[in-house]
């Protein structure tokens, strides 16, 4: 994506060698609570737990992805990271840590249909990492039924 | 633990010589007869059959060396591990996520086995519009022979899984031919985990054919190294700039190995061959390279089926539909191929569109999902022009490949070809796979649903595993990159043995005729380096 139009200082690196500041990790907390709602536990605790074993992978998933996507991805995090750039990106006003999830879903609706192609390669990236990071665990197949590779 | 032996552990055991990576460090300077970059479909015939007229051979592999022992059928490890960019590489405007190999073996240690001869039209356009007499089927089948006998290439056996059974049902009841696919594997346990590397060894990938048989014949391979640069001078590879790289892709410390080599053969799969040739300012009169290259676009359905399909377990494609390829012209509207692709949760949870609830609905219908995909036939009409490498300012390549209205359009009749083939086999809901579809429940309202739907990039979910052209050969200097004999028209001791040779896509699943054809280019390499003749088989 080309985010060149949006000048951003970077004064708090989002992600430095693979591993996501703390403004980072509530992002895709907010944010993955969102896209993962329904395949999360309810219950606030281990809701809670879900959650923050979902961003230790995202963690691990990104510092697999190649240099130039962890630029992307950093720069997109910085921008998202100011009050500015969340609100012309998501088009949400109130900060992620207290957005709920239903605003988030609005939101996310709205990129997914964005005539904004940046909008939409971010609702993708996001739901992307998410999904890639949550389902890989076999925490999360009991909800699709799969069973995990045959014992061989 | 696995009890199935490992070769490769086996042959690293007896001394095989690998380096880089965990196998040690390289020197600052390798002399051999031939350096190919790449380790995959291309780079492995090729180094068998070099081996074999007695050259000496080195292998520059990006990814790491995995195997059997390695693959623990898991998308967690397998994705960053195997796959270029962790099976997230994606094409400039994020429209198209690209699936492609990298590791030793390349893309045929995590492919679904599917092994097809280059179908005749596709020849034939190639004879006429890109002056490639010789690629006709008279004059490769001996080719294809050799490398369907020598990696096991016979049509599957065994019933189908009820994923690809469907496809079989369902077309049948309209009318529509189906037939089974060839499949690369020997005692294939059918376990449907080929995508994550094959366990059992089964699969006949370069990692447990080729490659071994190069290296116990003396080749040497280098790991977790990229092919920088070629050195140029008179029209010729001077030397090979070569330097490890960590596990996702960034280079290690500062100092490069200069391989001096006879002759170079760049091998890295489209994409990745173009952008080398790129970052050596190869020369490019005709402004051809990196363009036209070809992703046979894929678009996909989703069907829940009254019953089980668990779309996990079983030979991953083993089914397969050219009905669509042949209902117009080559170079008419677009043709597609159908097949069912397997189905496990990452892939599944990524492709499907959604969140929330209705996602968590959609993924609890795992068991009973049956998908179809199409494959895009790209490349053959004025307006099918395929996309264009460019380099990143780090020199890594990113392609541009716009998916203009004429692909799209290919992409709607696709989505309801396979929605009205589910519905015939018994699906009791088909969601095509976009944005803003809905689960349709009947075949006459999944047909007026697809009908407006917006076919739009990001909107749309379009894929790729196949990856094709961009050094494509030709006839004359104007027409390609490389000449018919696979060797770049512009310089005399390179040649490109891989994917990125075709000049369109193939309309089918590419690996055979990337062997097929690499093993006459190899063969002819072998000849006019050495003048022994030597056969893969």
């Amino acid at each position: 994506m080309s985010l060149a139009g949006l000048a951003v200082a970077q004064w708090d690196s989002p992600l430095s060698h693979g591993r996501l500041s703390e403004s980072s990790r509530a992002i895709f907390r907010s944010v993955g609570g969102a896209i993962l709602d329904g395949c999360i536990p309810v219950a606030a605790q281990a809701r809670a737990a879900a959650l923050d074993g979902m961003v230790r992978r995202v963690e691990v998933l990104i510092s697999g992805l190649p240099g130039a996507t962890q630029d992307e991805l950093a720069e997109l995090l910085s921008i998202v990271s100011l009050t500015v750039g969340r609100v012309a990106v998501f088009g949400l006003f109130t900060p992620f840590k207290d957005a709920s999830v239903a605003q988030l879903q609005d939101h996310l609706q709205a990129m997914r249909t964005s005539s904004l192609g940046l909008r939409q390669q971010v609702y993708h990236a996001f739901r992307e990492i998410v999904n890639g990071a949550y389902f890989a665990d076999d925490s999360s197949w009991a909800l699709m039924g799969y069973g995990g590779p045959v014992k061989l | 633990m696995s009890s199935f032996p490992d070769p490769i552990r086996e042959g690293l055991k007896r001394g095989w010589t690998v380096l880089g990576g965990p196998h040690g460090a390289l020197p600052a300077r390798i002399d051999c007869d031939v350096a190919i970059v790449g380790s995959g479909a291309g780079a492995g015939v090729t180094a068998e059959l070099l081996t074999k007229a007695g050259l000496r051979v080195v292998l520059v592999e990006e990814g790491p060396l995995r195997s059997s022992s390695d693959f623990k059928q898991l998308e967690s490890v397998a994705y960053p591990d195997l796959y270029q960019e962790s099976a997230g590489r994606k094409t400039k405007d994020k429209g198209i996520t690209i699936l492609q190999g990298r590791c030793v073996g390349g893309s045929t240690t995590v492919n679904w086995t599917s092994s097809f001869r280059t179908p005749g039209d596709t020849l034939q356009h190639w004879r006429s519009q890109f002056g490639l007499d010789s690629y006709s089927h008279e004059q490769l089948g001996p080719y294809f022979a050799q490398a369907e006998k020598r990696l096991g290439i016979a049509p599957w056996t065994l019933a189908p899984n009820e994923n690809n059974e469907a496809l079989r049902r369902g077309a049948t009841r309209i009318n529509v031919s189906s037939a089974v696919i060839p499949r690369n594997v020997k005692g294939c346990a059918n376990l449907g985990s080929c995508g994550m590397g094959c366990p059992t060894n089964a699969k006949q990938s370069m990692l447990v054919t080729t490659i071994p048989a190069a290296l116990n014949a003396g080749a040497q391979l280098l790991v977790e190294t990229r092919a920088e640069r070629f050195e140029l001078a008179d029209q010729q590879v001077s030397g090979l700039l070569v330097r490890p790289v960590s596990a996702n892709g960034t280079p290690v410390g500062s100092t490069s190995t200069r391989i001096v080599a006879k002759h170079y053969v760049l091998a890295a799969g489209a994409i990745n061959s173009p952008a080398v040739l790129m970052r050596s300012k190869a020369p490019d009169p005709h402004g051809r390279l990196g363009t036209r290259t070809f992703l046979h676009p894929v678009v996909m359905s989703a069907g829940v089926m009254p019953h089980k399909v668990e779309g996990w377990q079983g030979a991953p494609q083993t089914v397969y539909s050219d009905h669509f390829l042949g209902t117009q012209a080559i170079d008419g509207p677009m043709g597609y191929k159908l097949e069912a692709p397997p189905i496990h949760p990452v892939i599944f949870a990524s492709t499907l569109p959604g969140y929330g609830k209705a996602q968590a609905e959609l993924l609890g219908q795992l068991p009973n999902a049956q998908v179809l995909l199409a494959l895009l036939r790209d490349g053959f009409h004025a307006e099918s022009t395929g996309g264009k490498v460019s380099l990143r300012k780090d020199g890594t390549p990113l392609l541009d490949y716009p998916l203009n209205r004429f692909v799209m359009e290919g992409a709607r009749r696709a989505l309801l070809s396979m929605a009205e083939i589910q519905f015939a086999a018994g699906a009791r809901q088909v969601l095509p796979v976009h944005e803003t579809a809905k689960p349709y429940a009947s075949w006459a309202e999944a047909q007026k649903g697809i009908a407006e739907l917006p076919m739009q990039p990001l909107l749309t979910r379009v894929v790729s595993a196949h990856v094709m052209g961009g050094c494509g050969m030709g006839g004359t200097a104007a027409l390609g990159v490389t000449r018919p004999d696979g060797q770049h028209w512009q310089l005399a001791n390179l040649s490109v043995h891989d994917g990125s040779l075709f000049p369109t896509s193939i309309g089918a699943n590419p690996q055979l005729s990337i062997y097929g054809t690499v093993n006459r280019l190899a063969q002819g390499l072998a000849k006019r380096l050495t003048g022994r003749d030597v056969t893969l088989a």
